[in-house]
């Protein structure tokens, strides 16, 4: 009985320090994270609360909420399956003793779904209570239930996804996502729930034959790049490494596709949004703010992904690659301004944005879109660079990118006001913007300064 | 020449090094010898620059590696214990990424030389996360050594090398002119290419001397490391 569970123990206990030593190492950090979460939690909240009470042309579903909470769930447990099984060298130990590997594997599928529900219980109870702080009635015990099934469920076709999708028979894939499409398609949180155990024989079955995915490695040859090796000035080969890992991570894509539909979607909801949100009463009153809040947010969107989260990792990314930079005889400065500039190709891949969401608004727009996107997407720089410098080794740090996401609402929030101030109430405010954003970019070359000064080595 | 004169490094209230003073000399092989945890690599590290340390001082060719660390580093090629790359590069895009931010010049006729000599040439435009250990080793080998630098400083330099390649490096370092550092926990290394020893033992010098010398007292690294040790234990 007491070697019961050991894998799942270890990763549990591996989780947690690793928790424990980043709080310590960073504790400003995360207490701007604690805040935020709260402070997001709130919102949510009371928009809920609002929804509730007062009538509007949104029909936001207990379904739609589900789907949410089980698709971020589904995300989660494959990412966790990936790390902690996929591509986890130290599991090599586990794997080689005589426990059987298939209950490894399932020990740590079990951890997985152990850290899903400490995460749903916790989220789900504080909201809850924001909820009944609202005087929102909460007592909804089977829709709790069938949201904790589901979330159950989520992690059990998660980490099936993440063993099918790297095994060498690519298709063990099928089955998953045939019970993945059914669950989505149902629309259904009773049927879906009711799909569990389903859920859990098919992960069973994919535990059962798990170990081909394990280390999963293709061995890929790129003798067409060849013809770009050469050597280049610094700045050029920072560039060019920069965007290479971007290119061949398929990041890119992903920039220009969240570009063009949150255009179409901001775009859309600037003109429907009233009529969709707002009841009739609130119509006169909240007419012009709501178009704007939706420019915005697609603005703030856009930036967050194509800006902030390129911007954090060019220097998160290198934990264990600092030796390279440490080592180089490159002046911290010009590795600093080396990879930000990779950052213009990542700002070419906002601009579809602009086209997208003037299809709606107008065309005649265009300068105050472009304005506002340039100084967002400079402003997230500004704030992610140091940060990212900052915090290196925090690879892919969620709850980083979480706070610099909310530190940027703030900050854009009140520039989009000031530049549509700026453009309702001047007469010539293409110059007050080209100003505005010349200010922004001394701002930034500020930036870069301080970043360099904190990827320096701190000698007494 | 690397002079590192009363290092002390510690890792919170570990000390990994403590007042340390060594004297890397020109057209010497030097190993460094000791246990795991002794303050080998740290001691690599801090001669390349990519570690601060407490107190003390470490120059490189008369630059000191805090004030003038530029230039310091430019006289210095470093093979780390674990050569993490950029696993979505290929092994030749690395290797031009290094020859391009460190200004090689001829670097592609001397990528290609070493390589053929490591055996990596021919897996070259593969993506460096698809490499055995024993790979990746032989291109961070080839990167520390593409500049022709004055100071060598390897750690582990054969740990996962096929006995072809092992011995090909071997015999680069017995030739290489200039200092070269090796970290080690191998006496047969030692034995074959070091000219002198240096064994440390929790972060202070032990001993200090001739490979020659130890060899001819003791008959064998090995032996020379082993009683060192236990005379130092005791």
């Amino acid at each position: 009985m007491k070697r019961m569970l050991e894998t799942s123990k270890i990763i549990l206990k591996d989780n947690t320090r690793d928790l424990i030593k980043k709080m310590e190492e960073a504790p400003v950090l995360y207490v701007i994270f604690t805040v935020m979460m709260i402070f997001s939690i709130l919102v949510f909240a009371y928009a809920t609360y609002f929804l509730l009470n007062v009538e509007t042309n949104l029909n936001v579903s207990l379904e739609d909420v589900f789907f949410t909470i089980f698709f971020v769930f589904f995300l989660k447990s494959a990412a966790d399956v990936y790390n902690h099984f996929i591509m986890s060298s130290p599991l090599s130990y586990s794997l080689s003793t005589q426990v059987d590997q298939k209950k490894t594997v399932f020990e740590i599928f079990l951890a997985v779904l152990f850290m899903d529900l400490v995460i749903w219980f916790a989220f789900s109870s504080f909201f809850l209570v924001a909820l009944a702080a609202f005087g929102v009635n909460v007592y909804y015990p089977l829709e709790y239930l069938l949201f904790t099934l589901g979330v159950i469920t989520a992690a059990c076709v998660g980490c099936a996804v993440a063993i099918n999708f790297f095994s060498p028979r690519r298709y063990r894939l099928l089955p998953t996502l045939i019970l993945l499409g059914f669950i989505l398609n149902s629309k259904s949180m009773l049927y879906a729930s009711l799909m569990l155990p389903l859920a859990i024989l098919h992960v069973g079955w994919s535990i059962k034959n798990s170990i081909p995915s394990y280390l999963f490695v293709k061995r890929k040859e790129r003798l067409k790049e060849r013809a770009q090796v050469k050597v280049r000035s610094v700045i050029k080969a920072l560039f060019y490494r920069e965007t290479t890992v971007l290119w061949r991570d398929k990041l890119l894509f992903s920039f220009v596709f969240s570009s063009v539909s949150t255009g179409l979607f901001a775009g859309y909801f600037f003109i429907y949004g009233e009529e969709i949100l707002l009841p009739e009463v609130l119509r006169k009153t909240m007419s012009s703010f709501l178009p704007a809040m939706f420019v915005f947010l697609g603005v703030y969107v856009v930036v967050v992904y194509t800006a902030v989260f390129p911007a954090l990792n060019l220097f998160l990314n290198e934990e264990k690659t600092m030796w390279i930079i440490r080592h180089i005889p490159v002046k911290n400065d010009v590795f600093i301004y080396g990879k930000t500039s990779a950052l213009a190709l990542c700002f070419l891949t906002a601009i579809p944005f602009v086209p997208y969401i003037s299809i709606f608004m107008g065309f005649d727009q265009i300068a105050f879109l472009l304005w506002l996107l340039v100084f967002s997407y400079i402003a997230g720089v500004i704030i992610s660079v140091p940060l990212g410098v900052k915090y290196v080794g925090k690879k892919s740090d969620i709850m980083l990118l979480y706070s610099v996401a909310m530190l940027l609402f703030a900050v854009l929030g009140t520039a989009a006001t000031l530049g549509s101030m700026i453009r309702d109430y001047f007469a010539y405010p293409i110059a007050i913007y080209i100003l505005t954003i010349l200010a922004e970019i001394f701002v930034l070359y500020l930036s870069l300064k301080i970043s360099s000064k904190i990827l320096a080595l701190n000698y007494p | 020449m690397i002079i590192v004169n009363n290092v002390t490094k510690s890792y919170g209230k570990i000390i990994a090094l403590k007042n340390v003073s060594f004297k890397f000399d020109d057209s010497h092989v030097i190993a460094i010898m000791g246990e795991n945890g002794a303050g080998k690599s740290t001691l690599l590290k801090i001669c390349t620059g990519i570690l601060p340390f407490d107190q003390g001082e470490v120059t490189v060719d008369g630059f000191s590696i805090v004030k003038d660390s530029i230039k310091a580093r430019e006289q210095i090629g470093y093979l780390p214990e674990m050569p993490d790359m950029y696993e979505r590069l290929t092994g030749r895009e690395f290797l031009f990424y290094i020859a391009s931010l460190r200004k090689v010049k001829g670097a592609e006729n001397k990528i290609n030389e070493i390589t053929k000599m490591m055996g990596i040439y021919d897996s070259l435009d593969f993506e460096i996360g698809s490499y055995s250990k024993g790979m990746k080793q032989k291109i961070s080998i080839t990167s520390a050594i593409m500049h022709d630098p004055k100071n060598l400083l390897l750690d582990e330099p054969i740990y996962g090398l096929d006995p072809f390649t092992s011995k090909a490096i071997q015999e680069f370092i017995k030739n290489k002119k200039g200092t070269t550092v090796i970290a080690t926990h191998s006496t047969q290394l030692a034995e074959k290419v070091a000219d002198l020893v240096y064994i440390i033992m929790r972060g202070r010098v032990v001993h200090f001397d001739e490979v020659s010398k130890l060899m001819s007292k003791y008959g064998s690294m090995e032996e020379a490391y082993f009683h060192i040790k236990d005379e130092k234990d005791a």
